[in-house]
């Protein structure tokens, strides 16, 4: 699914060259579910957007879903996005002046989507992630949890590749985080492909796979069984 | 841009405008005055445009005036001769009424003066006009009742006057019958055959026309005209018709050239040509005042627009994030810019008009709404909504989705 081959990514602050991403070589297959972690500035923020096609790699070769997508154009890669990948951030990021419904419509109106089929597909999907009944409440009058599985339905709106979660539980208390992750292990078992940065271990070793980023290179890949030793 | 794209757009502008009514409203508000200004201005305008040229038209149409007197100029309001040396006979009007119908309509010697008016115990001041029976025709100017005086009071010099609508009004009890009565010019007896319409300006309602014969022989003692209105058949060939008549006058009058001549004539083509240059002058410069204010308003849309991208950076951050192309958010922005330009141009085309209206209707004023004004205003308010929502558009459109997605 993801086949990322000798990328980095430099940026120019002053006259220092900062290597966000080092010479990194990373595969995950459909279906997996994998914890980038790492401390804050490890480069993992960096590899999430290099994964998600909001930023691309200075050197490397970055091949999603079969498709080759580094030094692709913005709107080439404005595209991929719509198809291939769903986010979830730490701070959900829903537009306050638009209903739950509304915000899990936003990424099939940029799919080209009918208004109609909009609107039938949104209200499925928030009936999954189990807000039926509060499809046209705004952000500010749902709950931190409700906000996220709003943001989830939103990122699985589209039927996309892989789903891409920054520290989705940092914003949440502990009872309304485990449900998140439990919501993502059903996504995993239905074959959704979850990535997910934090720097919470309790949180990362809710994935399968563990794979610790740190100046800007793999410091540790291993199964999740490994890694709670 | 595809058809689907541009109705998520309008959508996505009207809702935007609609959250924040009150900032949509002023922003749109800078283009709806300067839209209504340019309306009412251009109609106020035109409309004193049109007012000068019917107060000229109503002179007479196709008209050249042949003066006495060496001033030149092209006045065609009726100056007070009496203190100009009259210089044009009886030969010169022969030689006008020789001239051919396709050249000359019709042709009247007018001499005047200053005359006291009085009938029984009343009296008024008034200007005593010598002129022949073609008078009316050439200056467009007719008896409302009774009758112009006839050939037989001009071939036999008969004290006959035509009284002008004020005169009748000084002289005479309301609804009384003039026709007939003896009134008295400057102490000569003199019958009224008839009054004038009513043309509303003082110079032609206060005046009283007698036979040209009876004037010379009662008033000037002169066999001269003071001047000789001159109804001309042809617009087009008006100023050649001029030259030929300057040219056969100084013939007469055995003059060399202009320089010397003795007489002049004003062109009423002449006159309303320079009156067309100052109304046009004058409601370009109008235009333009309102133009500078539309241009004002599009300068209040850009500032508005700006601050709504660096207020909404998250939003476009995320929407891209979500798979919005630069040109998505591009005509997001510019839709809303255009909606609320237009808006604005649409309410003040409806301001502007009603405004126009109502100063004429309630203020007096001379306005007339030129289709082509509120064309102009709405295409400009259109204008204005690409070009100043254009760059904060295109601004929106370039920013980097990480960047915009950490925005605070």
């Amino acid at each position: 699914m993801i086949k990322i081959k000798n990328i980095s990514r430099h940026y120019q602050m002053g006259p220092n060259t900062v290597k966000a991403i080092d010479d990194l070589t990373l595969n995950i297959a459909e279906g997996e579910f994998v914890s980038i972690v790492g401390p804050s500035g490890s480069g993992k923020s960096t590899l999430m957007n290099i994964i998600g096609c909001l930023d691309s790699p200075s050197s490397g070769k970055y091949t999603l879903a079969g498709e080759e997508v580094a030094g692709l154009s913005r709107n080439r890669l404005a595209g991929i996005r719509n198809k291939y990948i769903g986010f979830v951030f730490q701070s959900f990021n829903l537009l306050g002046r638009e209903s739950a419904v509304e915000n899990v419509e936003l990424p099939l109106i940029y799919a080209g989507i009918p208004p109609k089929e909009r609107r039938v597909r949104a209200m499925e999907i928030l009936k999954r992630v189990e807000l039926d009944g509060r499809e046209f409440h705004q952000p500010n009058e749902l709950s931190g949890g409700q906000r996220q599985r709003v943001a989830i339905a939103r990122a699985l709106a589209v039927n996309p590749k892989i789903l891409l979660a920054d520290e989705p539980t940092g914003a949440l208390d502990t009872k309304t985080g485990a449900q998140i992750m439990a919501l993502f292990r059903e996504l995993q078992s239905e074959g959704v492909t979850l990535i997910m940065v934090t720097h919470d271990p309790d949180v990362a070793s809710q994935a399968k796979r563990i794979v610790q980023v740190r100046d800007g290179k793999i410091l540790v890949d291993v199964p999740v069984e490994e890694w709670n030793r | 841009m595809t058809t689907f794209k541009f109705t998520e757009s309008v959508k996505m502008s009207v809702r935007s405008i609609a959250s924040n009514k009150g900032r949509s409203f002023l922003t749109a508000l800078g283009v709806m005055i300067g839209v209504a200004a340019v309306i009412t201005l251009v109609a106020l305008g035109n409309g004193t445009q049109k007012s000068v040229e019917q107060s000229l038209e109503s002179l007479g149409s196709n008209l050249l005036i042949l003066y006495s007197g060496e001033t030149k100029g092209t006045s065609l309001v009726r100056r007070n001769t009496s203190n100009i040396k009259p210089s044009l006979t009886e030969e010169d009007l022969e030689f006008l009424n020789s001239l051919s119908p396709a050249l000359i309509t019709v042709s009247a010697p007018e001499s005047s003066d200053s005359g006291q008016i009085k009938f029984g115990n009343k009296n008024t001041v008034g200007t005593v006009i010598g002129t022949n029976l073609n008078y009316p025709e050439v200056r467009n100017f007719y008896p409302i009742y009774g009758s112009f005086f006839s050939e037989n009071d001009l071939a036999a010099r008969k004290p006959a006057a035509v009284i002008g609508a004020r005169i009748y009004k000084d002289l005479f009890e309301d609804g009384m019958d003039p026709v007939g009565q003896k009134i008295r010019i400057n102490g000569v007896g003199f019958t009224v055959t008839g009054i004038m319409e009513e043309k509303g300006s003082s110079s032609s309602d206060t005046s009283i026309f007698i036979p040209m014969s009876t004037f010379q022989k009662y008033i000037s003692g002169s066999d001269m005209y003071a001047l000789i209105n001159i109804q001309a058949s042809d617009p087009d060939t008006m100023r050649e018709l001029q030259t030929h008549i300057e040219n056969e006058i100084l013939r007469l009058h055995k003059l060399p050239n202009m320089d010397a001549a003795d007489f002049y004539i004003a062109n009423q083509l002449d006159l309303l040509n320079t009156l067309q240059g100052v109304t046009s002058t004058f409601t370009l410069l109008l235009g333009s005042i309102a133009a500078i204010s539309l241009l004002v308003g599009g300068i209040g849309i850009m500032n508005i627009m700006l601050v709504a991208v660096t207020e909404r950076t998250r939003e476009i951050g995320i929407r891209m994030a979500l798979g919005a192309k630069s040109s998505d958010i591009l005509s997001q922005f510019l839709t809303e810019a255009i909606i609320l330009s237009v808006g604005g141009g649409l309410i003040g085309i409806f301001l502007g008009i009603t405004t126009a209206i109502g100063a004429n209707r309630f203020g007096g004023m001379a306005s007339s709404i030129s289709i082509n004004s509120v064309f102009l205003a709405f295409g400009f308010s259109v204008v204005t909504g690409l070009f100043f929502g254009g760059y904060p558009a295109y601004q929106a459109s370039k920013l980097d989705p990480i960047e915009a997605l950490r925005y605070e």
